[in-house]
């Protein structure tokens, strides 16, 4: 197992490489500069040439790379070409939002989708499961951006019981923390929920149409049970697999949140980045995020051996 | 659903929440009375005024650098870190003076030696400074207090170039960070100025911080713009960036940011209906829009195809969709200089009046040789202004009978691309839009985009000797008469070869809750004298 791991995190190593060298290749290639947009509606050619040249934006692509590699390898990942400010420095001011919005999404979807699922499994083809499965539906269809405004509209301007934006670090207490994260959370967790109930509604279909499960119930064996003890371990699996694949679908979701919330976090910093085309920032995140998703693909394959005594690595 | 009718959908719900009277939330109620809560145009994604000359840079370097002049809401440059300047016989030697006790954030005494190397900063990188520099003979300081600049011709706009409020302005910083390469970004913030940036809190894209200056000191005059006694009347200000407009909307009346510097014409009737929050103008001399064309290639490298674009353009379509039907926010514009300031004028401007001759615009599209190519048209997509101008232009060349090549990119890539010269079909271009503030084209000074150098032009390159002998002339004007003469005879030249098509004049809001007094109209939000009530 150890040494699973061990191969795991080592196999880590090729794969950034690789998003490294396509991430800087794509941005090189891309149309765009930042020069442009330092020097101003009102600078001359002269003046946006000189300052790309300042910037090292002028030189070959190798030299950059290069350059950019080696200091990755120390531990650099260099600073933004707009704020001067390192890009480490720049990621450590946001990574707490995104993080507590990514959390408490997630603890919600989890909360709420699996009770879901399962509810909808058991109850299956009646008016409870179509509620569900609709709800499912129009969840995962409406953009986030949508449910964000609607909820905005409903709780923060209307019943006035919520912040309509902003982001409260959790220093200054858990309440005003949570506050700001509340409708953030149930903006960015409703296609997550969506997307769990379901498959907790298919996997645990399955499941309990096998023998074991009847076999628990001719034994005498309570409902809430047989679903959450017996059959809901079962079904596990895929369920755990989603939640890790929708973790992706988190991050995509804080892009759009964090600007309809205004909550500083990475994903905001990546919009921002993108659009003044500040590549050392928008690498770093890159680099960021591929590390986090390829770390919670192994967490996820190492969970399995928990769930299901058969998988052995 | 239309992106529009959400957006006011969403905003509209504010004026009901107020009429409930119900308790603002903790976030709201918790803030205190004595820190403001700016919403800014954009983010403060750098904080050097030479280096970066956005107008964000610039509006949030006034707080934090004062400068030896500044311009007044009469557009006339005021004394402001200087106490004096005296002009020599010739004209040739200018002596500026410093008021005395003037003091860097940092305790340090302003000197002279950093007026100096901050001036021979500035004035590589605006253009009003690098044709100082052209004409210079020294600029040197002759004690603590004095300095001289030196000229080896009579610059009669030495005033207006120190004091302007077009970026770059002539900031006054410590001759150590003054030193910085112009196209190197500072690190150190010490400023001249009433407030002080506090650079531990600053998160670029979220929030910016300005804390105020104890021992700064204004002077006696009430303030005026860039000019007089900047008082401020907070202990902090917090520009708090919200990209978002309907968000923006939703937290100036929730009461969670108190100034919203540019509010989007779509939302300002909502915000209207809530008791609590006050819409105005934002900037009088408000903004220009432009339809920019390459000299160089066909088929705008002749005038005929050119005059043909402003023959058939029609500004209300611009104006329209730029700022929609509230019509007290535009105007037509026969001509290039800011409505309203002493050198405007609609001299030659007959050609963008009345009906809109669309045949006889395709007979002029004719005799230039246009034959069909394809016109490339850059259009930045993620600018409210230049898609909704990209849009009318489009639609206008096709009903032309011209071919579009319509280039759908963001405004940094237009940025990048338009400096190329080279042809349209190897990643050149033919036309492109932008818009330049009002107070930039209140005169030639400042205005980059009215000149016709040929090589050293804006973009587009015009080559046209007469609008740039008769710029010539309104720099060496004596008075204002001299000036305004001289500046009809630009205008006119300018429209007669069309240096560009000005698409129109059009206005702005800012809307900022009613415990904020002090609000004025400005080409920038000038904190000053701004106060707020619990």
């Amino acid at each position: 197992m150890l040494g699973y791991v061990v191969r795991r995190i080592i196999a880590t190593i090729p794969v950034m490489a690789v998003v490294a060298l396509v991430v800087f290749s794509l941005l090189y290639i891309a149309p765009g500069d930042p020069a442009a947009i330092i020097a101003g509606d009102q600078a001359s050619p002269a003046d946006i040439e000189r300052i790309r040249q300042n910037l090292g934006l002028d030189r070959p692509f190798i030299v950059r790379f290069g350059e950019w590699v080696w200091q990755i390898l120390h531990g650099d990942l260099g600073s933004s070409i707009f704020t001067n400010l390192p890009v480490t420095t720049m990621m450590a001011q946001r990574v707490e939002p995104t993080l507590s919005l990514m959390v408490i999404t997630l603890c919600l979807a989890i909360i709420v989708a699996v009770p879901m699922g399962v509810l909808a499994a058991w109850k299956a083809g009646t008016v409870i499961d179509r509620l569900i499965m609709a709800f499912a539906v129009f969840a995962f269809s409406v953009p986030v951006f949508v449910i964000g405004y609607l909820l905005a509209y409903v709780f923060a301007l209307q019943l006035e019981w919520l912040p309509v934006q902003g982001y409260t670090p959790l220093s200054q207490g858990i309440w005003p923390w949570f506050q700001n994260l509340i409708l953030p959370s149930l903006a960015l967790g409703c296609v997550y929920i969506a997307l769990i109930a379901r498959i907790t509604r298919a996997a645990m279909l399955e499941v309990l149409q096998q023998d074991y499960i009847r076999t628990a119930r001719a034994k005498g064996v309570g409902q809430l049970s047989i679903l959450f003890v017996h059959a809901l371990k079962n079904a596990s699996v895929p369920i755990v697999t989603v939640i890790g694949i929708g973790i992706a679908l988190l991050i995509g979701g804080a892009v759009v949140t964090e600007s309809v919330f205004a909550i500083p976090g990475l994903g905001r910093l990546t919009v921002d980045a993108i659009l003044r085309h500040d590549y050392p920032v928008i690498q770093g995140i890159v680099l960021l995020f591929s590390f986090i998703y390829v770390l919670v693909n192994l967490a996820i394959d190492l969970v399995y051996t928990l769930l299901d005594p058969r998988i052995r690595y | 659903m239309h992106r529009r009718t959400l957006l006011k959908s969403v905003a509209s719900v504010g004026a009901l929440a107020v009429m409930r009277k119900f308790p603002a939330p903790a976030v709201a109620q918790g803030a205190a009375a004595r820190t403001l809560r700016f919403v800014p145009q954009a983010n403060l994604a750098n904080f050097d005024p030479i280096w970066g000359t956005q107008y964000v840079v610039r509006n949030a370097s006034a707080l934090v650098w004062d400068t030896l002049y500044g311009f007044n809401d009469k557009l006339q440059p005021q004394r402001q870190m200087a106490e004096s300047e005296e002009l020599s016989s010739d004209g040739l030697t200018w002596t500026f003076r410093l008021r005395p006790g003037l003091k860097f954030q940092d305790g340090e005494p302003v000197l002279a030696k950093d007026a100096v190397a901050s001036l021979a900063r500035w004035a590589v990188r605006d253009p009003m400074g690098q044709m100082l520099i052209a004409i210079q003979e020294e600029l040197t300081p002759i004690d603590d207090r004095t300095f001289k600049w030196v000229l080896k011709k009579p610059y009669p706009k030495m005033l207006v170039a120190l004091g302007k409020n077009n970026t770059p302005v002539a900031f006054i910083m410590p001759e150590r960070i003054a030193k910085t390469d112009p196209f190197k970004q500072i690190s150190e913030y010490v400023g001249s100025g009433p407030m002080r940036f506090v650079k531990d809190e600053w998160v670029p894209g979220a929030k910016a911080v300005f804390e105020k200056v104890a021992n700064y000191v204004p002077r006696e005059e009430p303030s005026s713009w860039l000019a007089g006694g900047k008082r401020i009347l907070v202990d902090r200000i917090e520009w708090v960036v919200i990209p978002d407009a309907a968000t923006a909307a939703a937290a100036l009346q929730s009461g969670e940011v108190d100034w919203w510097e540019n509010p989007i014409s779509d939302l300002v009737p909502v915000l209207r209906k809530n008791s609590n929050v006050l819409v105005d103008i934002a900037d009088p001399l408000g903004n220009i829009g432009s339809f920019r064309m390459n000299h160089l290639y066909p088929p705008f490298n002749d005038v005929r195809a050119r005059r043909a674009i402003l023959q058939a353009m029609s500004q209300e379509d611009y104006m329209r969709a730029i700022v929609g039907d509230d019509t007290s926010l535009w105007k037509p514009l026969p001509g290039f200089f800011t409505p309203g300031t002493p050198l405007y004028t609609e001299e030659g401007g007959e050609i963008l009046k009345g009906k809109r001759d669309l045949d006889a615009a395709k007979k002029l599209l004719a005799e230039s040789g246009y034959s069909g190519e394809p016109v490339t048209c850059l259009v930045a997509q993620d600018q409210s202004i230049t898609k909704a101008q990209g849009d009318v232009t489009a639609d206008l060349l096709k009903r032309l009978g011209m071919t579009v090549d319509f280039a759908a990119i963001d405004w940094g890539t237009v940025g990048a691309r338009r400096a190329q010269k080279t042809p349209p079909g190897q990643g050149g271009w033919q036309m492109f839009h932008t818009w330049h503030a009002g107070a930039d084209c209140v005169s030639p000074a400042p205005y980059n985009a009215i000149r016709a150098n040929g090589d050293k032009a804006w973009f587009g390159w015009p080559n046209i000797p007469q609008v740039e002998t008769e710029i010539a002339a309104w720099f060496d004007a004596k008075d204002l008469e001299e000036e305004k003469a001289a500046i009809k005879r630009v205008n006119k030249a300018a429209l007669d070869n069309v240096v560009y098509a000005p698409t129109g004049f059009f206005l702005s809001y800012q809307a900022w809750r009613k415990n904020i007094s002090g609000v004025v109209k400005g080409p920038l939000p000038f904190f000053w004298g701004v106060a707020k009530t619990a």
